[in-house]
């Protein structure tokens, strides 16, 4: 069954209808706009995952380090050595771009390694301490390609839906009611020239 | 002439040092894939008994670890054990080494303020200290910690809080503890025979640590001051004039400086680089290659003793390395090199 044999004719529908469909195509345009700006983000961040090969290889040649360190002190000791710094402060507070919540990683206190009082701990500290601040960036920019691509994903569905179903049939129903309406003045004119022509006949 | 208990004491230590693990059984354990392999290996050795306590399942290298420090302490215990007098006096003060890195642990902890439990210390035993740790583990603060050590002999260590308060670094701490420790082993070592050979061993640790503690505060560009200031002012075959030029020159000049007197450590530290990583390897392998020295050519005296004592000490650490570095995946080439 199609929209049109649900629709009520008057003309309040038809003006009722002609607001929803320049209410929707504003929807639509807004819509287009928040997916480009998605997807205008999304490259922006991608671009900055690009870093993880160099800072997994960095990743890899700090853990040579502690693994050195672990068998120097064992774990216990290694353990002891690291209760003497401070602990990395970050805080995460939500940012909304175009209306998708994103995390935002603040890193509020850096750790302090100088504590650390063995030679070997404090040189895979110093070399983590380092990769610290761009492992907490890549998470942050990870998390946001994550959210930002599902945003992006119902933001195309809903843009598609708008263009091929919605628009479509509103303007299929605009222009059944604008018909019938022109069909039911037509008859009106019609029937009020018979009854002027009864009238007429009856009065000579 | 020595006294039949001190040659009682040192024949029971040749005994004992039949149990101690020789270099070719850690090449093979550096060669083993797992840590099953590791452990079927240590079944036969004094290991056994606590090792076949730990289920199978249960095997990593976080419990073996334990094991080897319990080890360690009950082997210093049992040669302290069999000493009298004055000897059992300085065996015991000597073996106060795993109380004062007990107390270290503790001070690194209170210096953030994180949890530290008595899993977390070397395993020793009630008997074995006069230094109530559970009572340090419960402490709030450092303040509390060092407060706690009054009637030990640690008391002094308060001397040293407004340094560790200035620095905001424990070691400034750590190091008076290994001042204490060092000092009160030289008293205990006063009238005792051998005293040469004790000496030599006793002392070339003091300036190795001594070393340890330079190159560490040189490598962070801590000011001559404070290295002054946190060093043991005892001295070996460093003289007081090597100590003021390694502290006042560049890390690179200590080549140089030790040249003659401390090249086996200058030679291997400077030889590939990455010195900070290696410092400690390098340090401790010329530590026990003085003891394996001991240990053949002192063979009939005092310092015998004590170079078992150090050897278990690398016995311990080597197992603690190769468990670790099995665990962790590391290769063959890389743990041999960290053998000590």
């Amino acid at each position: 069954m199609s929209i049109s044999g649900r629709a009520a004719v008057t003309r309040g529908v038809l003006l009722r209808l002609r607001e929803q469909l320049e209410f929707t195509k504003k929807g639509q345009e807004l819509l287009k706009m928040k997916r480009d700006h998605l997807a205008a983000e999304t490259n922006r961040l991608l671009a900055k995952v690009t870093m993880r090969k160099d800072l997994d290889q960095k990743i890899m040649e700090a853990y040579k380090y502690l693994k050195d360190a672990y068998l120097n002190l064992g774990y216990s000791g290694l353990l002891s050595q690291a209760s003497t710094v401070d602990r990395m402060g970050v805080k995460v507070r939500p940012r909304s771009i175009m209306g998708v919540i994103v995390p935002e990683v603040i890193v509020e206190r850096e750790p302090e390694i100088k504590p650390i009082s063995s030679p070997s701990a404090y040189r895979a500290a110093e070399k983590l301490r380092g990769l610290m601040k761009e492992l907490v960036e890549l998470a942050e920019t990870e998390s946001r390609i994550e959210i930002i691509a599902y945003e992006l994903m119902m933001t195309n569905r809903k843009v598609n839906a708008l263009e091929r179903i919605l628009i479509p049939n509103l303007l299929e129903l605009i222009r059944y009611v604008e018909g019938r309406l022109e069909e039911e003045s037509l008859e009106e004119f019609f029937r009020a020239k018979r009854v002027k022509q009864v009238i007429g006949r009856e009065k000579t | 002439m020595k006294k039949p208990e001190t040659i009682y004491l040192i024949t029971r230590t040749h005994g004992r040092k039949t149990h101690l693990l020789n270099p070719e059984d850690f090449n093979v354990m550096a060669r083993s894939r797992s840590l099953t392999e590791i452990v079927t290996q240590l079944l036969r050795s004094d290991y056994a008994v606590e090792i076949s306590k730990l289920p199978s399942r249960e095997v990593d290298s976080t419990r073996l670890e334990t094991i080897f420090l319990k080890t360690l302490v009950d082997r210093y215990f049992t040669v302290i054990k069999d000493a009298r007098g004055k000897i059992q006096e300085f065996l015991r003060a000597y073996a106060a080494r795993v109380e004062v890195e007990n107390l270290k642990r503790i001070l690194r902890a209170k210096h953030t303020g994180e949890p530290i439990e008595s899993q977390n210390l070397i395993p020793l035993g009630r008997e074995h200290t006069i230094i109530n740790f559970p009572a340090l583990l419960k402490a709030g603060d450092i303040d509390e910690t060092v407060s706690l050590l009054k009637e030990t002999p640690y008391a002094t260590l308060t001397s040293r809080l407004d340094v560790y308060k200035r620095l905001g670094q424990p070691i400034a701490l750590e190091s008076y503890l290994d001042r204490i420790y060092f000092e009160r082993v030289l008293d205990r070592m006063k009238g005792l025979v051998d005293g040469d050979s004790l000496r030599w061993l006793v002392c070339q640790e003091i300036d190795l640590r001594n070393l340890l503690l330079i190159f560490t505060l040189k490598l962070r560009e801590a000011t001559p001051r404070i290295i002054k200031d946190m060093h043991i002012p005892t001295y070996y075959r460093l003289r007081s004039g090597v100590v003021r030029r390694l502290i006042h020159g560049k890390f690179e000049d200590a080549r140089e400086i030790l040249a003659g007197i401390y090249s086996e450590v200058a030679d291997e530290l400077f030889k590939k680089g990455e010195e900070e990583s290696r410092v400690e390897t390098v340090i401790s392998k010329v530590l026990y290659k003085y003891a394996t020295f001991a240990l053949t050519n002192f063979f009939m005296e005092l310092s015998y003793v004590v170079a078992y004592m150090l050897l278990c000490e690398r016995e311990a650490k080597n197992l603690v390395a190769i468990t670790t570095a099995v665990d962790l995946g590391m290769p063959e080439d890389v743990l041999r090199s960290r053998i000590l």
